[in-house]
């Protein structure tokens, strides 16, 4: 997520530069000369339009909604319930036989699609992965009534965690599953 | 030192029986916001605290009731201090009605006490995060009576807010007509009858806050419906729609409150007027539309959700930016350069909280690109961009307009050197503050975490550092709010 950063940053020093030029501005007193600003304004929307349009070009093909890729090698039947994650390559565990279905670690294979089918049997819980080194891989939220699907090819293998992105209750933070990536 | 009174020109209306009903009412608001503003900002830096692996004695419990009380009872005070602001300011050109201040302030007064009560009376019930379903999951934490408890609490708050939005907006309609108001004469080229940016502005944003109540109703019907009528569930996604499009709504209006006071007061320091045109107009009807549909930005998320309604918020969260980059900050920028600024604590607030409010904005724009948001939903990215735009941008706004009202109001004059404390203290705290939230959002870090597992604990680092700046932060938040105390006691005296 570097280039977000990296975007955010300039964009604010920029930002910072400008305000401070502004107010540096104070100490010399003139009248507004209105056809400049016209002029300057006008350039600020054509480079602002200009740079959002080129954001949406680059970042709207990158949605992650597609399923489009074909069947994927793998699915894993995620379901959430307060405090645990279930991954179950059956349809996963209801309120009933949660205890005898119910599964904390799921093993896929690296570097083929894998497709997680997440609800929850209570509140809205969201299901990340987070890869060995910590880093937010992919996400979608696991919502009663409904089931997001979320694909992913794993690079690389080792332990992934599966940690809870929306709020769901006291123990919240201590709500995880584990993904074991093999070649 | 240096000492300087507030420009006498955008004031607090006096000298007559309903203008001093209606400043002791706003005042009644300041003081109380004054008050609150501390507190909720302590829960916020004992967040932080536990956050930073101190506190470890405390359990998680405390930890989300505190995030619920600082993020409800935050968002809640600053919309009411924009609304008394803006009431104030209004009150210029129109005649809001002090008694519905009145009741909006006892409505929002009882609303706190009984989900404060609610909450903490009982040794065992906490606060929680409201989105559907889970107050009706609690886990054995809390009885079903505590859930009533929090949506009459809510209902009470909604009905005193509709009441005060509503009075503003027919003391507008006693004036203007509606096409007036919202200045569509300017887009015809007339410009008859004049209408004052604030007067378009609250506009646009009292109509904002009824059509986000409205939402808020059907929330609570649809809810109580649920419970009481047996087998009937509610879609979670439609709930999850409108409690977001509620949320946002609430939050945006609350910053276009302060940038109505930006219109307002500035032009006073900085010796121009800043009146309506075309585009002005152009650009707060156009924020008036996509501002009902910026909020589907949250739900990103929620791939069940149609994905041309994703595409759309993209497209509408990256819309939006557009008038309040062209118009409001540019228009800004051009009243102030080469003005003859008078730098004063009120305009230098007002100044550094446009400039706050385009950073978060930029980073909200970032986070809503749904390929960003991917890798910065949850995160501590969220709460770094709406501190940015909130404790750096409207917050600002709203405070240095209560200081150069109360300023004004009290004839105390204004103390350079503190001046100075104030402006560096908040801004190297604050800005610091952001910053540790920024890093660990693009960590992955997730937000509402009471203790971060093992493989994040870089959160639990960026957190200890933040305590540094929200202590300074804080210090320069205490010597505002003492000098701004004063000022209103004393012109309570007069």
């Amino acid at each position: 997520m570097g280039t977000p950063f990296a975007v955010f940053v300039v964009s604010t020093l920029i930002i910072v530069g400008v305000f401070a030029g502004v107010a540096l501005g104070t100490r010399r007193p003139h009248p507004v000369d209105y056809p400049k600003s016209t002029r300057l304004r006008t350039m600020f929307f054509v480079a602002l339009a200009a740079i959002l349009i080129a954001f949406l070009v680059f970042t709207l093909p990158r949605l992650p909604y597609s399923l489009a890729a074909g069947a994927p090698a793998r699915i894993v039947h995620a379901v959430g319930k307060q405090y645990a994650w279930s991954l179950t390559d059956g349809s996963g565990p209801t309120l009933a036989n949660w205890d005898r279905e119910f599964s904390p670690t799921v093993t896929v294979p690296a570097g083929t699609p894998v497709e997680f089918r997440v609800t929850t049997l209570d509140a809205n819980h969201g299901f990340s992965l987070y890869a060995p080194d910590g880093h937010l891989v992919a996400q979608t939220q696991a919502m009663p009534g409904y089931v997001n699907r979320l694909r992913v090819v794993f690079d690389k293998p080792g332990t992934y965690a599966v940690l809870c992105l929306e709020f769901c209750g006291m123990s919240h933070h201590r709500m995880r599953g584990v993904v074991e990536v093999r070649r | 030192m240096t000492t300087t009174m507030a420009p006498a020109v955008a004031s607090m209306p006096r000298h007559d029986v309903y203008r001093t009903q209606l400043t002791r009412v706003t005042l009644v608001w300041v003081l109380t916001a004054l008050v609150l503003f501390p507190v909720l900002a302590i829960l916020g830096l004992l967040m932080r605290t536990q956050q930073g692996g101190y506190l470890q004695a405390v359990p998680p419990e405390y930890f989300y009731a505190i995030m619920t009380l600082h993020g409800l009872g935050m968002v809640g005070l600053w919309f009411v201090a924009g609304m008394a602001g803006v009431s104030v300011l209004l009150a210029n050109y129109v005649r809001p009605t002090p008694v519905v201040s009145w009741i909006a302030y006892g409505a929002t007064l009882a609303g706190v006490v009984l989900l404060i009560g609610d909450q903490w009376l009982p040794a065992d019930q906490y606060w929680r995060y409201f989105l559907y379903p889970l107050p009706f999951f609690s886990g054995g934490t809390w009885p079903a009576w505590a859930t009533a408890a929090l949506f009459v609490a809510l209902g009470i708050m909604g009905v005193g807010w509709t009441l005060w939005s509503g009075d503003l907006l027919w003391a507008i309609a006693r004036k203007f007509r509606l096409s007036h108001a919202l200045g569509w004469q300017y887009l015809s080229g007339s410009a008859a009858p004049e209408v004052p940016p604030i007067v378009i502005i609250s506009t646009v944003s009292l109509i904002g806050v009824l059509a986000g109540l409205v939402a808020a109703v059907v929330i609570l019907t649809l809810v109580g419906v649920e419970r009481l009528g047996g087998n009937f569930t509610n879609d979670a996604l439609l709930i999850k729609n409108l409690t977001f499009y509620f949320g946002h709504m609430l939050v945006n209006i609350t910053m276009y409150f302060g940038v109505a006071m930006v219109y307002e007061v500035l032009p006073a320091y900085a010796g121009r007027p800043w009146k309506t045109n075309a585009l002005v107009v152009a650009s707060w009807n156009l924020v008036l539309f996509l501002v009902m549909f910026a909020y589907l930005h949250h739900l990103y998320m929620d791939f069940a959700q149609p994905q041309w309604l994703q595409v759309f918020g993209q497209l509408s969260s990256y819309l939006i930016s557009v008038p309040a980059a062209v118009v409001t900050i540019f228009s800004t920028l051009v009243l102030l350069y080469g003005s003859t600024m008078r730098w004063r604590l009120p305009s230098v607030m007002l100044f550094l909280g446009v400039m706050g409010w385009a950073i978060g904005g930029v980073a909200a724009v970032i986070d809503s690109t749904v390929a960003v948001n991917t890798h910065f939903h949850n995160t501590l990215w969220v709460p770094a961009h709406f501190h940015t735009y909130y404790v750096l941008g409207v917050v600002l706004m709203i405070l240095g307009t209560v200081f150069h009202l109360v300023t004004d109001l009290s004839k105390l004059p204004e103390s350079g050197a503190l001046t100075r404390a104030i402006v560096g203290t908040v801004g190297i705290g604050g800005y610091g503050f952001v910053l540790m939230f920024y890093l660990a959002g693009v960590a992955g870090v997730p937000r509402r975490y009471a203790v971060y597992p093992e493989e994040l604990a870089v959160g639990t680092q960026y957190a200890k550092i933040s305590l540094a700046f929200i202590t300074i932060l804080l210090a320069g938040a205490l010597i505002y709010i003492w000098e701004t105390w004063r000022r209103c006691v004393k012109a309570l005296s007069l």
